[in-house]
């Protein structure tokens, strides 16, 4: 009976571990809950989501004297959570997925900008890329257009409907401007996760892939004779964004050989004039539910100008190759809904 | 040497405690090692990477080891990779054997562990540029070789067959999710289904609730009058455990072991996976299989024994390319992330020590889990003693709470479990085979991933058995696979007619 009798008990402090239990109260100006449950849109614990939201929150607690645990839930069940969560024992941090997906019509994703409010933007992961195998005849992005453009088929591993189809997207819209009606030929092969797409390029199933700096980096340094070697083509972040992250850049890659693959050095024009390149910045921000307290939203907001006025976030978050960037909630929401629309028509434009 | 710095008081001390708590997560129906490492996640952030890592491995080494506990005592597998040990191991309880099965079990477990972390430390490079060959279309050939087990454990053959199918059926609800590369379009369901399936059922739940639940239920069926009257098993009933046990196995550690360590390795393929391929493959080829399925050591050996090996396995994909083995590694990860440390391929050569600690780490794990679990079973098999009018509310009770906690408190997840307890009930009075359905259920969805995605990439079907000489070297398997089972049926049934006749 012992045995049982303690699994019994650890299943509940389990439970209570999991914030599924107490609900202490945080500052008494501040009308938060004394635990705060995080959800992330992402499951992953190894991916840029939880890395970053990790960082943040593990300030936003110490700041508020409160205790916070992010969750992986995903984007599904992270937006159900929130849904549940009025009184703000539930907040999300997510990316621009969350309004992509949206774009992109993916089931299941609302339109955040209706159904929810929009808190402060927190990071930007400028790591967003594009490779090739090492060997591969593509030795920068216009030989990828021009080769589409000529009729060749070129295959790139994406997961559909958001951050890393919207790279695609544009792509295929440069080829359209530039060699109208061969767009066809960028053909997205669909896959899950960064394991999935790295897979695909060793089978030379695919031509392109959609990855990351953090992420795909290290198969850079390999040599060209090693099946796993890929090369990097393009990175979708903005020049000033890369230009903010450390000096060192991510592993044996420097800041400065990393700003070769951004625009103006590779050029994705999104109209007709090509007098605009496509970037896309992979920015965090809070989600909250819409009948949140606006006072609980100020507090989280002046916390976080508190911790990004005081600086050390901004070094752990350089070191893990993200680029600080507070925005109260007002501003990031205002921000966040122009940069939803830019996008917008692009993707309709392809549509159309 | 900066590496023996490392090697204090603190890092032992928490591989100890992840072991034990790993145990104990790995006991709890509907709580896995995976559970237990994402909730210590956040603590390796104050421990620095080192002491992080010895903490989640013994998480890790402890969850995947006490899964046995409740397969072997309760018929509940306490992680989807025990589902095989349930197959002998339970049997064995009632007849009294708990303790020599959790005995065989653990010793089976720690020859896995120690195999793998092995393998891992000397070949790990190697084998992962050897794992880079297995595509989509070899992935879906595993998984495929996995589901030939069906033909070996069903008792009929046809309603075997319908029942896995059905299992696939049943795992295909939901989407086919855009994190694989879908649609993220919903399917077999009504639209006012949406709000709770749009993630189709989730695996643990649909695992406690068929076996755990069922069983509640059958039993409760019958009452307990009987043992009322007669009075619980009693362990003293049964054979005792003797390293004996293992003579004649160690063609069947070596494989099962080796198995698991090889389907560890393969990103996406899952644990069930590794234990089930190791079940079938000792069912097919070992001497004398005529008693798997009703309380053979030989069967808790290949279960155990590949399960374990998982861990070492599913090490090498994560520390040779970054990239997680299994689910579990995929919260491991974690720790490195948040350190602000890549896992790649050049993870090893710039992380020497971080390498050697972990292998240490892993090693001392299993010694760990092997003296805990070792000389704590004797209490623990004591639960069959329990009287089931004692034993099975608290059962329920921990079924509910583990099937709420699994996805951080989503309620229809207990009603899954309730659904899927009924449903397995139901199944026996029909004759719908649980075993075959069950593993239709688990490696369903991964079946269909890999194989749409196969086409996707080549767009024909010819591919599957002309992509590589290892496609082709696991069709030959398949089919092995197939004809054995067959070919043991034939004889079982030839057996069982003469000893009729005589």
């Amino acid at each position: 009976m012992r045995t049982n009798w303690s699994k019994t008990s650890l299943a509940l402090l389990a439970s209570a571990a999991m914030g599924l239990g107490a609900t202490a109260q945080a500052a008494d100006d501040c009308p938060l809950p004394g635990n705060l449950r995080v959800v992330i849109g992402s499951t992953s614990t190894g991916g840029d989501t939880y890395q970053n939201s990790s960082i943040v929150v593990d300030h936003l607690a110490e700041k508020l004297d409160i205790n916070a645990k992010v969750d992986a839930v995903g984007a599904m069940a992270g937006f159900r959570a929130l849904e549940r969560s009025r009184h703000g024992n539930t907040v999300m941090i997510f990316h621009d997925q969350s309004y992509l997906g949206n774009l992109y019509g993916v089931n299941g994703y609302p339109d955040i900008f209706a159904d929810y409010q929009i808190g402060p933007t927190v990071a930007i992961n400028p790591g967003n890329a594009y490779l090739v195998p090492k060997d591969s005849p593509y030795q920068n992005l216009q030989e990828i257009i021009d080769a589409a453009g000529n009729g060749e088929q070129v295959r790139v591993a994406i997961q559909p409907g958001g951050v890393s189809e919207i790279g695609f997207s544009a792509l295929k819209n440069a080829v359209r401007l530039q060699y109208p009606g061969q767009e066809g030929n960028i053909v997205a092969v669909n896959t899950g996760s960064q394991a999935d797409k790295n897979q695909l390029l060793f089978d030379g199933a695919v031509d392109v892939i959609n990855g990351s700096v953090q992420a795909n980096e290290q198969y850079t340094q390999l040599p060209e004779d090693d099946q796993k070697a890929m090369r990097f083509v393009w990175l979708t972040a903005r020049e000033d964004t890369i230009e903010q992250t450390n000096e060192a850049g991510m592993g044996d890659t420097s800041r400065e050989q990393l700003l070769a693959y951004v625009a103006p050095n590779v050029s994705v024009p999104m109209n007709e004039g090509a007098d605009e390149n496509f970037t896309f910045d992979k920015e965090f921000f809070f989600l909250y539910n819409k009948d949140m307290d606006p006072a609980a939203i100020d507090c989280i907001d002046n916390a976080l100008a508190e911790i990004y006025d005081e600086g050390g976030i901004q070094e752990q978050q350089k070191r893990s190759f993200f680029v600080p960037d507070f925005k109260p909630s007002a501003e990031a929401a205002s921000y966040l809904e122009q940069k939803r629309d830019q996008y917008e028509s692009i993707i309709d434009n392809l549509d159309g | 040497m900066d590496i023996l710095s490392h090697l204090t008081p603190l890092f032992f001390g928490l591989i100890a405690a992840g072991t034990l708590i790993g145990i104990i997560f790995g006991a709890i129906p509907g709580m896995t090692a995976t559970m237990a490492v994402a909730v210590c996640l956040p603590l390796t952030y104050a421990f620095g990477l080192e002491n992080g890592i010895a903490l989640l491995l013994g998480l890790y080494v402890g969850g995947i080891s006490g899964g046995m506990v409740p397969a072997v005592l309760l018929n509940i597998p306490g992680t989807p990779s025990s589902i095989t040990t349930t197959f002998d191991g339970y049997p064995m309880a009632q007849r009294g054997e708990g303790e020599r099965a959790l005995k065989t079990g653990i010793v089976a477990s720690i020859f896995g562990g120690l195999f793998s972390a092995a393998v891992l430390f000397f070949f790990a490079p190697v084998l992962s540029d050897f794992a880079i060959q297995f595509s989509n279309v070899e992935k879906f050939l595993i998984i495929l070789l996995a589901l030939t087990v069906i033909a070996s454990l069903c008792s009929n053959m046809l309603m075997g067959i319908f029942s896995g199918v059905l299992g696939v059926w049943l795992s295909l609800i939901g989407t086919y999710s855009i994190m694989d590369g879908g649609n993220g379009e919903t399917r077999l369901m009504f639209d006012w289904m949406e709000y709770h399936l749009i993630d189709g059922f989730s695996l643990l739940p649909v695992l406690i609730g068929i076996f755990g639940l069922t069983t509640v239920l059958l039993d409760a069926e019958n009452g307990f009058k009987d043992e009322a009257a007669q009075g619980p098993i009693s362990l003293k009933n049964g054979k005792r455990f003797s390293f004996g046990v293992f003579k004649g196995q160690l063609t069947n550690l070596v494989r099962s072991s080796g198995i698991g360590t090889f389907v560890g390795m393969l990103p996406g393929v899952g644990g069930s996976a590794a234990s089930v391929l190791a079940y079938s493959q000792e069912k097919n080829f070992s001497r004398d299989s005529s008693q798997m399925g009703k309380g053979a050591p030989q069967g808790i050996v290949s279960s155990e024994s590949s399960n374990n090996a998982l861990t070492g396995g599913a090490l090498v994909p994560l520390l040779s390319l970054g990239i997680p083995g299994d689910s579990t590694t995929a919260i491991l990860i974690g720790a490195f992330t948040l350190q602000g440390i890549q896992v790649g391929p050049l993870f090893i050569g710039n992380n020497l020590d971080t390498w050697y600690l972990m292998i240490i780490a892993l090693v001392v794990a299993n010694f760990l889990m092997f003296g805990i679990m070792y000389f704590a079973i004797r209490r623990i098999a004591k639960v069959v003693e329990v009287p089931k009018y004692i034993l099975y509310p608290l059962i329920i009770m921990m079924c509910v709470v583990g099937a709420y906690a699994i996805n951080y408190g989503i309620m229809f997840d207990v009603w899954t479990l309730l659904i899927f307890g009924l449903f397995g009930w139901v199944a026996h009075k029909i004759g719908l085979e649980v075993v075959p359905l069950i593993i239709g259920f688990i490696l369903g969805k991964s079946a269909e991933v890999y194989f749409v995605k196969s086409l996707e990439s080549y767009g024909n079907f010819s591919i599957f058995f002309t992509k590589s000489p290892i496609a082709m070297v696991l069709w030959a398997l398949i089919a092995v696979s197939l004809a054995f089972a067959i070919y043991l049926r034939l004889r079982n049934r030839r057996e069982t007619r003469t000893t009729t006749v005589s």
